[in-house]
């Protein structure tokens, strides 16, 4: 008797896991990035501060800002446990010794996902700032 | 505190940071939950003082960003769950405790971020972080079903031959 009520405990914490799994898949799915197919074109902007602003229209298929920049070899970094982490941008390698590092933002508003999670569409304007101090 | 008890909390805070860089390459597969465990079901309220320890050993390693401040509390809430569960010894539970708190990491991050970008960021963090959590809850319930009993028997071990020894 012991171990079947033990065993229902099991498929009961197993049923609900997967019902909270499924319902944040489902999240995901609905409210995460949602890519686009087909040819579009981003304009990048990169900035480094008390330098020059250079601009890069990007005409792309790559459904995320991470393959469209790295298609034109714009960007070099290193994966993460929270994501792919930019470390250069246009041959411009942040400084850690200074704390730089590159801040992704879009018309000029604060982004949520990091490079590898932003899904581009036509006509999206990204701006790529070097930043100082974490 | 006895020198032992200080010895011991500070040989457990490097073994946690040790774990943590040399895993730190492997998305969301982490050591740390698990031994977190361990530590408060053995060492207690002496938990605390490895979690802080190493919560400051992170924030040297890897620079004082907005991670640090999720990094002061998250840990311990998981301290508090492991105390109010401490009776419990099977693998099996504390695996799914495990697994749900990998499941939950994101989100209880994300508090972290509701006051530092309002509500709408800190649901972009979690939304855009439910792939990794995911990955997280799945790693922590097969590392702890399968690690925790021998590691829990080490620690006992340990603990019994440094601080209930009566050799000299």
């Amino acid at each position: 008797m012991d171990q079947k009520k033990k065993l229902l405990k099991r498929v009961i914490a197993a049923v609900i896991l997967v019902v909270v799994v499924a319902a944040m898949v489902i999240v995901y799915l609905q409210y995460g990035p949602q890519a686009t197919k087909g040819k579009k074109e981003v304009v990048v902007e990169v900035v480094v501060p008390r330098e020059k602003t250079t601009d890069f229209t990007l005409h792309t298929n790559a459904e995320f800002l991470r393959q469209a920049l790295e298609e034109k070899n714009l960007i070099k970094g290193a994966d993460s446990s929270a994501g792919f982490y930019i470390t250069t941008v246009n041959g411009r390698e942040a400084d850690s010794k200074k704390q730089e590092w590159w801040c992704i933002t879009e018309s000029g508003a604060q982004v949520n996902y990091g490079v590898d999670q932003i899904a581009i569409k036509d006509g999206d304007h990204y701006e790529i700032t070097l930043k100082t101090g974490y | 505190m006895r020198i032992k008890d200080i010895a011991m909390i500070g040989m457990m805070s490097a073994l946690l940071f040790a774990v943590q860089v040399a895993l730190g390459f492997l998305p969301n597969i982490e050591l740390v939950s698990l031994l977190i465990i361990l530590f408060t079901l053995n060492f207690r309220w002496k938990t605390l003082y490895i979690i802080y320890i190493f919560a400051l050993l992170e924030g040297f390693m890897y620079g004082f960003g907005i991670w640090w401040f999720y990094y002061l509390y998250i840990w311990t809430i998981l301290f508090f769950i492991t105390l109010f569960f401490s009776k419990n010894r099977s693998s099996f539970f504390w695996a799914v405790v495990s697994g749900v708190f990998g499941i939950c990491f994101g989100a209880l991050c994300a508090i972290s971020y509701l006051f530092l970008g309002g509500l709408q960021t800190a649901i972009g963090y979690w939304v855009s972080g439910i792939p990794f959590d995911i990955a997280h809850g799945i790693g922590n319930f097969v590392i702890a079903l399968v690690l925790f009993r021998p590691l829990n028997n080490l620690l006992d071990f340990i603990i019994n031959r440094t601080f209930h020894s009566n050799s000299n």
